[in-house]
This record gives structure tokens, C-alpha cells and sequence, in this order.
């Protein structure tokens, strides 16, 4: 082939390479995912899709037999039991992501009020037990809330627990147990909103409004509303699929989304089902993040949502 | 006087809360040198669960593989993420949303969906062609898919950090695109480099869930040695190993404190 | 870039490495249940062999059962599963025949293990040791408690006491269905609703802890954690002998209304890295003087005859050895296949949710 049309220009020449330059950089990584996250994850939507086998592996033909599980229906008529594991979840995520915005908020508030110079180190000290292992945590937690320990002996003096109970194992130790694990997953995003709180005007809404929780309202809790949203999806999402935490503190009582789904492959039982309550997860997380992306944008903060 | 009062309570609030972050993880240490074999009851100091530690292989071997798994992992997962991280930087004025998308998704799939798909795909794979079997490397390729994005988005946010004219005087310095990796792209993002490879190492130290399901029976790690541990009720040896590596956190704390101040000065 | 290049094809060469590093030559990997070896056995069996064995534990079948599953297959040489799960091994193709050539110990054996009815000529599997799950209980809170499953399952015999059931659904339902009064190895699907039933009802009651299996719920019985679970008798006495206080007031007792009696049996995985070092592994352990001493540390009653004489004495007695009368009230676990293990499933996965 001799060259009979325009000779490339340099430009598009230097296009080549800088595509070449792209796809060097960026299709080890790419593939890697793609290959080891993308395609797993694939397959195990394809595992949803087939029938169950007689010892809980997949096997064909497809059906969609999984899901009528996970809503409920056996081949003993509809059961409530995983609509309750579903509800739990639900609830614990909910009851406890409040709870650590609750903790957090204040928390975050405090330290931006304190001295610069301490501030770093404020937010170490809430971040460095989220450094240990999560196992290790839960551990700790089992130790303070046995049958027996103090603070046991306190709830069952007060008459929040039956005699001779524990806190744990109860639904109360993991709603406990995932507020210390994501509590400083919301003070971090909380504290960076109000660090760049606009003290003008919050000094103009004193002014305006004569009581100070109106002040707030409208003055403070708009501008750190980014924040909290990103540190609600932070806490939510991952809260939605806990696994550990009720595993180890639930004590067969407080089964979550999570355990359902691990003991279909870690129990032998079910991998179809499984799979299937994966895609609900799944299904979960990509909604909200989708909810907060919107939200984001319409607040025009969405941009800060990075870790 | 009101705004006192409320900086007060804040005040009370706050320490009240560092008690709660802290009090399971002192419990464990302390609980770590109980001299009977009690949950509920501490009955005098004793060596005697550290002494036990000593010399027990599994949990030697599970201490290796932690650090094989980390290091190695966190070195590949370097060289994939600071790649894909120039590039972001590099091509950022292109549309590469589908790069986002994958970039974060390692960072928002829940680590059980995580765990469970590769544990099924490499179970599959294995079935096929031999490869992957359970152990060591699929625990390795699974923490470096999760390391990737981490090291990618430090290395991408500290090119968009730096001056874009120092491209240019760098071209015009080094002849050659190795000799300007080499002498001037490495040092620029050095810091970036070393934090993206800690919190790699930290993050792989950390993990459980993926582990868990990827393992083989020659590859616990820690957190996996110490699950079963609790799975079987042994807890005062528990609480020795848990009492070290919350020594080790406290230790890779205080650098990074240091450091930290370091840079705010 | 070339530098990046050619670190990152040395460390994936590196990760290939890693990944065939495992099954080598030499050495045997045993999945066995948690506190079930005597490590001075293993340490005989690397000696006279000049191989290393790799032990892996679990604490239940169905933990044993999916790892097999996930891979486990063509990474274990050695499994012991009971005698329930031995038939749905066999029917997955989870494990292989043994070569009887290669097995001389297995004359050994005691007649009523030679041709169970688990796997018909013991073509699969060789006997490891055999025992019986019933009630472990604080004797000093329950000092008059009935030799009964109610102590579990009637909220009036332990109104305010934490207690705890097995992880492993087919022993709970087993107790629940033997407390009703359809025998421990009830398979109807009425008695399975009914046992449902209660197990939902224990569930909710304030003083249920958890489901917990042999070896943890031992541990939260000595640690006060609970008062009444079930688990093991040789665990029992094991953790007895290392732990005397913690166990003093710790009891052992068969329901009568019958319990679960087992056999656990040593198998071959069907892609067993090393199936010859497995029979030399299965031979070793059928020996007389080696079988004794197995059961001699962890208290549980040999399905070796040639062992008997090698026995101690506390092996001869309750609860290792049960007496006459709680003999016949003991049942195997039913083994469970096709649509009645799915129907099984169902019903459990229902009580672990509710």
C-alpha cells in the first residue's frame, strides 16, 4: 500500500501514541479488575439464574427458582423467614446509622471548634481503632458485653436484660457493634464539611433568627448536609451487608442479608440463593449510590463523595 | 454563658466518645494478661496466654502469611494502581467514566459479594483448566483488586496536586521518557507512593471477608487464625494475639502521627 | 515504563508460583474436626513416613461439607465426616474408593463398623472414632435436672438460664423432634414442621443464646456463658481433664428420649493431591497400639477391636461408653437425600431466620 491519500499528519500521529499512551497506562489495572472483580461478579449473577442442585451447588436448567426463595416461596408454601432476615437488615441499618450520626455529628462539630493544631490529632484518635481488625473489635466487644461482665451486671440491675443474660449475644450487641465499627467512617466526611462551614453566614443567620436553633437549621445543617450524606452512604451501604458483626454478635438471633447470603456457600446449603440474595445487595448499594449522587448534585457539593 | 455550657457538654461528649472507641480494644489487652481462663472476671496479672503464643506454629505460619499476602500484594497492586493513577491524570480532559465505574467498584461491592464471586469464579476456573487453585495467589489477586483503586485515586490526586508546568520542564530536561520516570516522575509522587503502598499493606492486614473465602488450607491469615479461634471458644489465647496486633495499629499510629505533623509544619 | 514492566512481570511470574506452590510432594493434608488429634500421632506419622501433614479443622459437617465444595476437593487427603454425611459424599463424588491392597490394618476394624449401613462394604470410608452428642449441663444451677431434653426445649424446667443449641441443624431438629416424641431420627414431614415449630418458639425465648457447635459450646459452658448445650462426650471429658475447674461442675447426660450416637469416618477426597500417602495415613491410624492411643487422648470409644487391650480405663465406662440402657436409646442421624434434604433445608433455614 503506497501512500495515496493525505499523509498523516502529525497530530493524528501523535494521537496514536497518546491512545497507545492510554491504553499502556491503564489496561493492566482495567483488565485486572475486569478479569478478577468484573467477571466473577458476572458469573456469580449467572449462578442466580440456575436451579439449585440436591447438595446446593448450581446446576442447569435456569430458573428462577432463587429468587421466589429469597421472597419466600418454598416448595412448603410461602414462609416468612427471610422476609424477617430482610427487615432486620433494613431495620439495623437503619436504627444504627442514625445512631452514629447521632454520635457523629457532634463529634465532628466539636472538633472543628477545638485548636487547630489539635485537630489532626483528634481525628487519629477516632480513626485509629477502625485500624485494628474487624474481628478484633467484635472480639473486644464480645469480652465487655458477656454474661457476667459489669456492664451486663448493670443492664440486668436496671432490668433492661433477663437474669443470668448477657448483652450479648442479642440484636442490641450488633446494632452496638456496627456503630463503633462505622462511627468514624461519618465523623470523617462531617468533620471536612464543617471545616468549610461559612462562619458569615451563620453570624447572619444569628442576627436573623432570634433563637438558635433556628439558626442552625437554616444556616448550618444545609452546608453539612453533603457531608452527612456522604457519610450515610459510607455507613449504610456497607452496615446493609455486615457480616462479621452479627455473625460473631448476633449468636443465631440477629441473622443479617450478609450471613444469609455467606452461609449459602460457608453452611453447604444453597449457592443459587445464595447468589441471589447478592444481586439484591448489589441492587442496594448501586441505589444508593445512585440517591446520593442526585441528591449531591442537587445540593452541588456531589463532587466531595471521595472516600 | 449558654455557648459555655454547650462547649462543656461537647467537651464530655467527646471524651465519652473516645472512651467507647477505646474501651473493647483495652478490654482485649487487658484481658490479655489475665491469669484464669474467665471472661467475666480478671484475677491477677500473668504472662502465662503470651507464653502459650510462643511457639505455636499455626499461629506463626498464619503471622507469614499475613505478611507474604501484604507485601507482595501491596507491591503489585503499586505498580497496577500508579499506572492506571498517571493515566487518569494524563487523559483526565477524555471521557473515562467507564474507567471511574471500575475503579470504584472494587471500592463499593460489599466485601461478602466480593468474597463469594471471586471464591465462586475461581472455584469454576479451577474446575476448568487446574488454575487458581485456592491458596496463597488467589488471596493475593484478590487483595490486589482491592488495592488497586486505593493506589490509583492517591497517585491520580497527588499528579492533579502538582504544578502542570513542571511536565513541560521535564520534558525539555530528560531526552528520554524512562530517564524522566526515572529522575523526575518517582520522586515527584514519592510521598504519594509510600502512603498508597502503607495503606495497601494496612488494608490487606486488615481484611477478613475476602480472605476468608479465597483461603486455601495452607493460607490463614491472622484474622482468618483468629476467627476460627473464636468460632472454636479458646479466648484467652484470643485475646494475646489481639492484644498484639492492636500494639502493632498503635505503633503504625504513632509514625504516621509523626509524620503527619511533620508535613503540617 | 519499562522498569514498572518488568516488575510487574516478575511479580505476576511470582503469583503463578504461589499458586502451584501448594500439594507438594510430601506432605498430607488432613481436615479434621477442632481438637481431635493427638499431636503426638502426627508427629509419629511425620517421623516413620519423612512427610509433613498440614491440619486443617472444622467445627461442623456443613463447614466441612461447602469447603469440600469450594475448592477443597483437590486440597484435602484426608477427611473425617460422620456417618449422615458420608452418603451424600459419596453420591457428589466428593471423595474416592479406598484401595483395600493398600490397607492391612483394616482386619483391625470391629465387625458391627465393617459394613455399615452408611456406606454399604465400607468401600469409601474407614472408621476414626465413635461417640455420642447429649446434654452438657451446670450442675450447680441445675442440681435435680431431668435426664430429659426439656431442659432445653420446656421454658418451665430452665425458666432463667442462658442455654445453647448445635449449629448443626440436623442434631437440633433431632432433639426438638425426640422431645415431641417422634425419636431423635424422626424424618416425617409432620414431625419436622412440629419440631420447626418448638425450635422457633426456644429460639424467641429470652434465655436462648445461640446456636453453637461441640467444641465452642464446651468453651461457653466452662466460661459461664451459658448453662445447658450440647455437645460431645469425648470433648466433654477431654476438655475436663485440661481444664478441671473450669469444668467441675460441668455434667454429661444422654435425653431419654433418645440422642444422636455416630461413627466418624476417615475418607479420601476424589482429587486427593496425594491418595497413597492417604491410605499409608488411614493404615497408621487403624493399628491397634496407634488407634489406642488416639482414643486414649481424646477420650472417645475406638471402632478398633485390636485396640481394646490397649484401652484406659476410663474409656470403658460412661460416658464414653454408654450404658445398656442408654445404648439402645441412641440413634444414628439420619442421612438425608434429594427432595427430603431440600425440604430439610427449608425447614431450617426458616428456624435460623426467624
Amino acid at each position: 500500500m503506497s501512500y495515496t491519500g493525505v499523509t498523516p499528519t502529525a497530530r493524528s500521529r501523535a494521537m496514536v501514541r497518546e491512545a497507545r499512551h492510554l491504553l499502556f497506562t491503564v489496561a493492566p489495572g482495567a483488565s485486572w479488575i475486569i478479569v478478577f472483580l468484573v467477571l466473577p461478579s458476572a458469573y456469580l449473577m449467572g449462578v442466580a439464574f440456575m436451579s439449585n442442585g440436591p447438595y446446593g451447588l448450581p446446576e442447569m436448567p435456569l430458573s428462577l427458582e432463587s429468587f421466589k426463595r429469597l421472597a419466600g416461596f418454598g416448595f412448603l408454601g410461602w414462609s416468612p423467614g427471610n422476609l424477617y432476615t430482610l427487615i432486620r437488615s433494613l431495620w439495623q441499618t437503619l436504627i444504627s446509622t442514625g445512631l452514629v450520626v447521632l454520635v457523629a455529628y457532634p463529634i465532628a462539630y466539636y472538633i472543628t471548634t477545638c485548636r487547630e493544631r489539635w485537630r489532626p490529632i483528634m481525628l487519629l484518635l477516632v480513626v485509629v481503632p477502625s485500624w485494628t481488625n474487624q474481628v478484633i473489635r467484635t472480639f473486644g466487644w464480645m469480652n465487655l458485653l458477656a454474661p457476667g461482665t459489669p456492664l451486663s451486671g448493670l443492664a440486668e440491675s436496671l432490668g433492661l436484660i433477663a437474669p443470668n443474660m448477657g448483652l450479648y449475644p442479642s440484636n442490641f450487641a450488633v446494632t452496638l457493634g456496627l456503630v463503633y465499627n462505622f462511627l468514624p467512617f461519618m465523623v470523617l466526611p462531617l468533620y471536612a464539611a464543617f471545616e468549610k462551614l461559612d462562619t458569615a453566614q451563620v453570624e447572619a443567620a444569628q442576627d436573623l433568627y432570634a433563637s438558635p436553633v433556628r439558626a442552625f437549621w437554616h444556616a448550618v445543617f444545609p452546608q453539612t448536609l453533603p457531608g452527612l450524606l456522604a457519610g450515610i452512604v459510607l455507613v449504610a451501604i456497607p452496615a446493609f451487608g455486615m457480616y462479621v458483626i452479627p455473625e460473631l454478635l448476633g449468636g443465631g438471633k440477629g441473622m443479617m442479608l450478609g450471613n444469609l447470603v455467606a452461609t449459602q456457600f460457608s453452611g453447604g446449603a444453597n449457592w443459587p440463593l445464595g447468589a441471589a440474595g447478592a444481586i439484591l445487595m448489589l441492587i442496594a448499594t448501586f441505589v444508593g449510590l445512585f440517591a446520593m449522587r442526585r441528591i449531591g448534585k442537587r445540593l452541588g457539593g456531589g463532587e466531595e463523595v471521595v472516600i | 454563658m449558654r455557648k459555655r455550657t454547650l462547649q462543656r457538654g461537647l467537651t464530655g461528649f467527646w471524651w465519652l466518645t473516645v472512651a467507647f472507641l477505646y474501651l473493647p480494644l483495652a478490654v482485649v489487652v487487658l484481658f490479655s494478661f489475665n491469669a484464669s481462663n474467665s471472661a467475666a472476671s480478671f484475677s491477677g496479672l500473668s504472662l502465662r496466654w503470651y507464653r502459650r503464643l510462643m511457639g505455636n506454629e499455626e499461629i506463626l505460619s498464619a503471622f507469614a502469611n499475613s505478611m507474604v499476602l501484604a507485601i507482595t500484594s501491596s507491591v503489585i497492586a503499586l505498580a497496577i494502581g500508579c499506572l492506571i493513577g498517571y493515566g487518569m491524570y494524563r487523559h483526565r480532559h477524555r471521557k473515562l467514566g467507564w474507567l471511574i465505574v471500575l475503579i470504584y467498584l472494587p471500592i463499593v461491592l460489599p466485601d461478602i459479594v466480593f468474597g463469594i464471586s471471586e471464591m465462586a469464579f475461581f472455584v469454576q476456573i479451577h474446575d476448568w483448566t487446574g488454575l487458581l487453585q485456592p491458596g496463597l495467589g488467589t488471596m493475593i489477586i484478590a487483595h490486589v483488586t482491592f488495592q488497586i483503586p486505593f493506589v490509583a485515586l492517591i497517585v491520580y490526586s497527588r499528579f492533579v496536586g502538582l504544578d502542570p508546568t513542571l511536565f513541560e520542564a521535564a520534558k525539555d530536561l530528560y531526552a528520554t521518557p524512562v530517564r524522566r520516570v526515572v529522575h523526575f516522575m518517582l520522586p515527584t509522587i514519592k510521598p504519594a507512593l509510600i502512603s498508597a503502598f502503607f495503606l495497601s499493606f494496612t488494608l490487606s492486614i486488615d481484611d477478613f471477608v475476602i480472605s476468608f473465602f479465597t483461603s486455601g488450607p495452607e493460607s490463614a491469615t491472622l484474622p482468618i487464625y483468629i476467627w476460627g479461634a473464636i468460632k472454636k471458644g479458646v479466648s484467652p489465647e484470643i485475646n494475646a494475639i489481639a492484644a498484639l496486633m492492636i500494639g502493632a495499629v498503635a505503633v503504625a499510629a504513632t509514625i504516621s502521627l509523626a509524620f503527619s505533623r511533620r508535613r503540617l509544619t | 515504563m519499562k522498569i514498572n514492566k518488568i516488575a510487574l512481570a516478575l511479580s505476576l511470574g511470582g503469583l503463578a508460583l504461589a499458586g502451584q506452590a501448594q500439594a507438594e510432594e510430601g506432605k498430607l493434608y488432613l481436615f479434621n474436626w477442632t481438637e481431635y488429634m493427638d499431636p503426638a500421632i502426627i508427629e509419629a506419622f511425620e517421623e516413620e513416613y519423612d512427610v509433613e501433614v498440614v491440619q486443617n479443622y472444622f467445627n461442623s459437617l456443613p463447614e466441612m461439607f461447602a469447603k469440600l465444595n469450594a475448592g477443597g476437593v483437590s486440597q484435602y487427603d484426608i477427611i473425617v465426616p460422620s456417618n449422615y454425611y458420608i452418603p451424600r459424599l459419596i453420591e457428589t463424588g466428593l471423595v474416592q474408593k479406598l484401595d483395600k491392597t493398600k490397607l492391612d490394618n483394616l482386619d483391625n476394624v470391629m465387625e458391627q463398623f465393617q459394613d455399615p449401613s452408611y456406606d454399604p462394604g465400607g468401600q469409601y470410608s474407614a472408621p476414626y472414632q465413635w461417640g455420642t452428642t447429649g446434654i452438657i449441663y451446670n450442675a450447680e444451677t441445675f442440681p435435680d435436672a431431668p435426664k430429659s431434653w426439656s431442659l432445653l426445649f420446656d421454658p418451665e424446667v430452665n425458666p432463667q438460664h442462658p442455654f445453647a443449641l448445635m449449629g448443626d441443624g440436623q442434631v437440633t431438629m433431632g432433639g426438638a423432634c425426640a422431645f415431641l416424641g417422634h425419636g431423635y431420627d424422626c424424618t416425617g414431614m409432620d414431625a419436622w414442621k412440629e419440631a420447626a415449630r418448638l425450635l422457633i418458639e426456644t429460639k424467641n425465648r429470652d434465655t436462648f443464646s445461640g446456636f453453637s457447635d461441640g467444641t465452642p459450646a464446651l468453651q461457653q459452658l466452662a466460661r459461664g456463658v451459658t448453662h445447658a448445650g450440647l455437645s460431645y462426650n469425648g470433648d466433654f471429658l477431654y476438655f475436663k481433664e485440661e481444664n478441671p475447674d473450669s469444668f467441675a461442675n460441668l455434667a454429661f447426660m444422654i435425653p431419654d428420649e433418645g440422642a444422636e450416637k455416630w461413627v466418624d469416618a476417615m475418607m479420601i477426597p476424589a482429587e486427593a493431591p496425594n491418595p497413597d500417602l492417604a491410605h499409608q495415613f488411614i493404615d497408621f491410624i487403624l493399628d491397634a497400639e496407634i488407634g489406642a492411643q488416639l482414643s486414649n487422648y481424646n477420650y472417645y470409644a475406638s471402632p478398633n477391636a485390636a485396640a481394646v487391650p490397649h484401652l484406659d480405663e476410663v474409656l470403658t465406662q460412661p460416658p464414653v461408653q454408654p450404658s445398656d440402657a442408654d445404648m439402645e436409646r441412641l440413634r444414628f442421624t439420619p442421612s438425608l437425600e434429594g427432595q427430603q434434604l431440600q425440604t430439610f433445608q427449608q425447614l431450617w433455614a426458616e428456624v435460623q431466620a426467624r
